[in-house]
Order: C-alpha cells, then structure tokens, then sequence
C-alpha cells in the first residue's frame, strides 16, 4: 500500500462524523438506486410474463399479414408440419396451436361481438395460465367439442353462468355462416379486462368444424426456456423457414411486435424512472462536492504546512482524492449490499400498493409487485453514483494546486 | 346601382336555395324510385377477393324507406339464413341453431355476411335521406339524359358514419353512383350500378357493386336476377316470426 493510500485511510478516520455523513450519503443514493431499479426491472419481467402467459406467447407463427388483419383466411395450412419443425428447434419450452374467428355471441337476452378462439385443451395448459384462471366450473377436456370458456366480464354482460347456452354466429374460413350451440364450462378471471369482456374459448377439434378451417390453425403459439431466448428461438425459426412446406407464407412476430402497447409502456415508463435517478444522482453530486469543498476549505492550514515541508501540490491533490475514492468506494458498497438485501426482501415477500389496483389490472400485473435483483440493477446505479462522485471531487482537489503554503498557513 | 346589388343579391339567393330545393328533391325521389313503395327480388351477390370468390343468392323483400328482409337461398350450407331490418333494429337468424339475434350496436360497422356491406350500409340506408343535407355541383349531359352530380354533407349533431356522400344520379331518378368519404373526406366505397333495364315495370340498373377504394380488386357485386315492384307487402313479412320461415 503506497504511503497516500496509507494516509487517506488515516485522514478520513481524522474527522468520523464529517466521513460517515459524506458515506452515509453516498450509501444511501446507491441503495435507493439499487432498489428502484431491482423493482422497475422487476415490474416489467412480471408485467411481459403475465401477458405472455394469459394470450400471446413469446413467440408465434403465423401466416404473414395475419397480424396486422386478423383475416379468418390466412391460416397455417399445415401445423402438422409445423409441430414436426418445432420439435427440432432447440430453446423452445412448449407450443400449441389455435385459431381465431371474430362472431355473435347470444345468450337468451343479450348479444355481443367477440372472439372466439379454439384451443387445444391439453398443450394449452402448459403454454398459457387459461387452466388457471378458470376460478368457476372446470377447465376443457381433451375431446370436448362444444363446450367453451367464457371471460368473467362477458359471462357478467351476457348474464349467464356454468351449464348455460350460448349461441355463436360468425363466418367460417369458407364464408359459410358459422353457428353453434355451446355450453358454457367455465369461467376465467385473467384481470386484463380486455380479455376477460372479448374472449371465448373452446376446443380447437370443435371450432374448426364450426368455422370450416378444415386441419388449418391461425396461430402456433410458442413459449421458450426464457425471456432472454426468445430473440434466439425467433432466429433460429426464421432461419429455417424453407425446411417446412409453405414456409415462405409463415411469420413469427414475437411478444414485442404482438403487443407492441406494452413495450412502448415500458419504454414510457423507464424514461420516466430515469429522469427521476437522474435528479437523485445530481443532489447526491451537489451534497458530496459541497462536503468535499468543505473539508478542503477546513484543512487549508494542514495543507500549508505539508506544502511547507516540501510535499508538493500534485502529491496533495493525489492524497484528496484518494480519501475521496475511499469514501465513496466504501460507500457505494454499503449502498449495493444494504440495497440488494432490502431488494431480496421484497423480492421474496412483495410489495403491496395499495389502491393501485386498478392500474396495475391494465398492464395485466398481479396486485403484489416483485422487485428482480440482478447484476445490472445492483451495479448500474451504484457505478454512476461512483462517477459523479469522482468528478465532483475532482474540483476542490484541484483548488489545492493554488495554495501558497505561507498564506495558507495562516488560514484558520 | 344599391338597388341592382340588392336585385341581384335576392335573385343569387332565390336561385341558391332553388338548387338546394332541387338538390333535396333529386335525392329524395332517387331513393324513393330506388326502393319502390315495396320490392321482391332475387339477388346473386359476390363476393371477391384478389385469391378468392364467393357467391350466393339471396332472396329480399322491402317495403318503404326502412323494412327489409334478406334470405339466403343458395348456397345449400347456407340456406335460411336471414336478415330483418324494421325501423332502427336489425336482426338476424340461423336455421342451424334456430336463434334469432338482434345485432348490437357494436356490431353494425362488422361486414354483413362477409360482403363489402356493413351492417350499418343496411341498417341506416334511409339516413341518407334524413341526415344529410345535399347540394346540387354539377348537372352533365351523358347519352341524352342529364346526370346530376349531388354532394351531401351530414347534418350537424346527425348520428352518420360518413363524413361526405357524393352522388350521381340520372333525371329519370335513376342512382348510378355513390362514394361514400370518411371524416377526413377521404374515400372510402364506391357504389356503382350499370346495366339499367325495364324490370319489374320500370326502368332499373341491375348490377351493382360495392368496392373499397384503396383496394381495386376488392369488390362485392349484386346481380338482380329477378325484381318486381308492389304498391304494398304486408306488414307481418318484416317481422322476427316471419324471419325465421319466409317463404323461398
């Protein structure tokens, strides 16, 4: 350890409360940036998966422009192909097939357009949280044919319940009228209203009867091994298209072009949240160049008399900012680990906002709010704390370099 | 020289609501000639798409300026499907699940059977009557007959989906076109009738199309195949019993 090193760790020690406030502040800065950025991050992994998993999937193919227009006719011809593809690509934690029609739905009193969309019972289950969400009556089973599911809101507007009839009345892939009877099997409750007033499913055996889709699906709906794969997965099939007859005619969207609200959410609201971790690192930066300018207003005696004994002025500035280094490394460390463990806590028991409800039901978010620690959340926050901090005391250290040790001397 | 001004400006005036008068009634007749006092007809409709094509028949009774009832007679899978407009209600029925439903109001923007028709085309065809108020632009002379040109702008607080109506309509009230603007006065449809004849005991075009204008080769064409004018149809033909069993 080279003698500055030595003597900064000693002169910090010289005036305790002056360093514990100065790394007290630092400490703090870094911690609140550790959590705050844990719990946005945190936020938007909960709010992309539980999207994710009510409707779209990570990823999905379909046939190309069916995003844009929904139109009952572009279909995949053959998903059996398609399934046989799927099973080679390596990423991938499980897909299902479904198909899409836009009709009537009637009960005895009431009607309203929706969505009606044809499931596969058992591969559905492990793709999307429908199995879960039914909170009245019972999920579908493998071979039913005209039973549905019903969104909570819709089964409320169209006043109906388990066991009743609802009639469909659409236009099948042919531009034959589509109609059915179906029972109603049970209810589910996703939160997201949008969904739960403008879906109804039922078997996908079932609907592409009714709809004269013949063996042909909308959508091969994928999940991968994580959200970090996705990008990944989505190339890998791109890339292999042409392995599969009339792949030219495929696209696979992933979640971001599916629900691009909810990045541009996201998005939205990170610029919201840097903003304010920009004001909080410049009134940390103020706070720590005033203690800084301060300390070195205080010592100018000191100075004076080391410059006296011949210790040059650069060797001075190197001793300042070395203390000022130690301080904030020792600070900024507080900051990650009282951060991080605050983080953990919460990230293991939630955060519970109360009357936000209501909001966080539009972004598809559960009620309790888990924030992530990760590498970047613990470190990005801190590290930006440690440059400002670095910079800010770069400039009372240089005012070191102006001293006159006989003046300085005589400086109180 | 006051006195000419004010001449002049009383006869701009007079001449000016003339042509509203004019403009009005042109419309008016049109449309009334367009629906008769009541109608049977059997109509092929087809529907095309760039890599598509649909057609069907269907059979439509219509009685004044707002009941109508439409029913599919072929293709088979289709057969009794109807549709029943009276008053402002629409409604719609299905032999397989024998229901009838009425339509939402959601709902009347959504094509009707899959056609470049909304539902609202169907439902509010009498609004172009009630709210709009139309001026005469242009009068043409093609083939002999005068042609007028019609713009119609929507009444102030008239609940219309249209932002402008443009017409063109023959002096024997005869409709040979209609293009429908959205609220940025861009167009959206355009309806086109040809192929005028004697049917049912006058004049009448028999072919029409509906076609987006952004999509030329998007098109839904009707075919009157047969078409009698009555002076009356009895009231219980547009009815939610009768939806269920016309008589095709």
């Amino acid at each position: 350890m080279s003698i500055e090193l030595k003597m900064a760790w000693r002169n910090i020690w010289r005036n305790p409360r002056r360093t514990l406030l100065t790394i007290s502040a630092i400490a703090f800065a870094s911690m609140i940036l550790v959590f705050m950025l844990s719990f946005q991050l945190g936020c938007y992994e909960t709010m992309i998966n539980t999207s994710v998993k009510i409707s779209t999937g990570h990823l999905q193919i379909q046939a190309k422009g069916y995003l844009k227009d929904k139109k009952m006719r572009l279909v995949i011809k053959d998903p059996e192909q398609v399934a046989k593809f799927l099973d080679t690509v390596e990423g991938i934690d499980t897909y299902t097939f479904r198909a899409n029609g836009f009709s009537l739905v009637s009960s005895d009193t009431r009607t309203y357009g929706v969505v009606v969309t044809g499931i596969d019972p058992l591969k559905e289950a492990h793709v999307s949280s429908i199995k879960s969400l039914v909170r009245k009556g019972s999920y579908l089973k493998e071979d039913d044919e005209t039973a549905a599911l019903i969104g909570e809101l819709l089964s409320h507007n169209l006043k109906v319940d388990i066991n009743d009839e609802l009639t469909i009345l659409g236009q099948g892939k042919d531009g034959s009228i589509a109609a059915a009877v179906l029972t109603i099997k049970g209810i589910f409750t996703s939160g997201i209203d949008e969904f739960d007033r403008n879906v109804i499913m039922m078997g996908l055996k079932g609907f592409q009867e009714i709809f004269s889709m013949g063996k042909s699906v909308h959508e091969a709906v994928i999940t991968a091994d994580s959200l970090g794969d996705v990008s990944m997965v989505k190339q890998e099939i791109q890339n292999n298209f042409l392995k599969i007859k009339g792949g030219e005619y495929l696209a696979v969207p992933d979640w971001m072009e599916i629900m691009p609200g909810l990045l541009q959410g996201i998005q939205m609201d990170l610029v919201s949240g840097i903003i304010m971790y920009i004001i909080l690192v410049i009134v940390v930066a103020f706070s720590i160049f005033n203690t800084f300018l301060m300390a070195i207003f205080e010592r100018t005696r000191e100075f004076g008399v080391m410059m006296a004994i011949g210790t040059t002025p650069s060797r001075i500035t190197k001793l300042v900012m070395f203390e000022s280094i130690c301080m904030t490394i020792v600070g900024i460390l507080l900051g990650i680990i009282i951060g991080s463990l605050v983080t953990l806590y919460f990230q293991n028991k939630g955060i519970y906002i109360a009357g936000t409800e209501d909001i966080l039901k539009q972004y598809g978010i559960p009620d309790r709010l888990y924030p992530r620690l990760s590498l970047i959340s613990a470190t990005a926050g801190p590290l930006v704390v440690f440059v400002i901090t670095f910079v800010s005391s770069v400039f009372p250290a240089l005012k070191i370099r102006k001293l006159k040790p006989v003046e300085a001397m005589n400086n109180i | 020289m006051k006195k000419l001004i004010l001449i002049v400006g009383i006869l701009f005036f007079a001449v000016s609501s003339q042509a509203q008068m004019t403009a009005e009634t042109i419309v008016k007749k049109a449309f009334d000639y367009w629906r008769g006092e009541a109608s049977v007809s059997t109509i092929t409709m087809t529907i095309h798409r760039p890599d598509w094509e649909r057609s069907m028949t269907i059979k439509a009774w219509t009685r004044g300026e707002s009941d109508s009832l439409f029913v599919i007679t072929n293709p088979a899978k289709d057969r009794g499907n109807s549709t029943l407009k009276a008053g402002k209600g629409m409604w719609i029925y299905n032999p397989k699940v024998n229901r009838v439903i009425k339509l939402p109001p959601s709902m009347m923007s959504q094509s009707w059977q899959g056609s470049d028709f909304s539902n609202n085309d169907l439902a509010k065809s009498d609004s172009l009557i009630k709210d709009y108020v139309h001026t005469l632009e242009d009068t043409k002379i093609v083939q002999d007959k005068k042609v007028y040109s019609i713009k119609s702008i929507p009444k102030p607080d008239a609940p219309v989906i249209w932002g402008m109506i443009k017409l063109k309509i023959r002096e024997d009230n005869i409709l040979l076109s209609e293009v429908f603007f959205d609220e940025d006065l861009e167009a959206v449809k355009i309806m086109t009738a040809w192929d005028i004849r004697m049917a049912g005991g006058k004049l009448f075009p028999l072919k029409w199309k509906m076609e987006k204008s952004d999509a030329k080769d998007e098109y839904t064409r009707f075919v009157y195949e047969k078409i009698d004018f009555k002076k009356s149809l009895n009231k219980n033909i547009f009815t939610r019993t009768h939806l269920k069993n016309p008589d095709i």
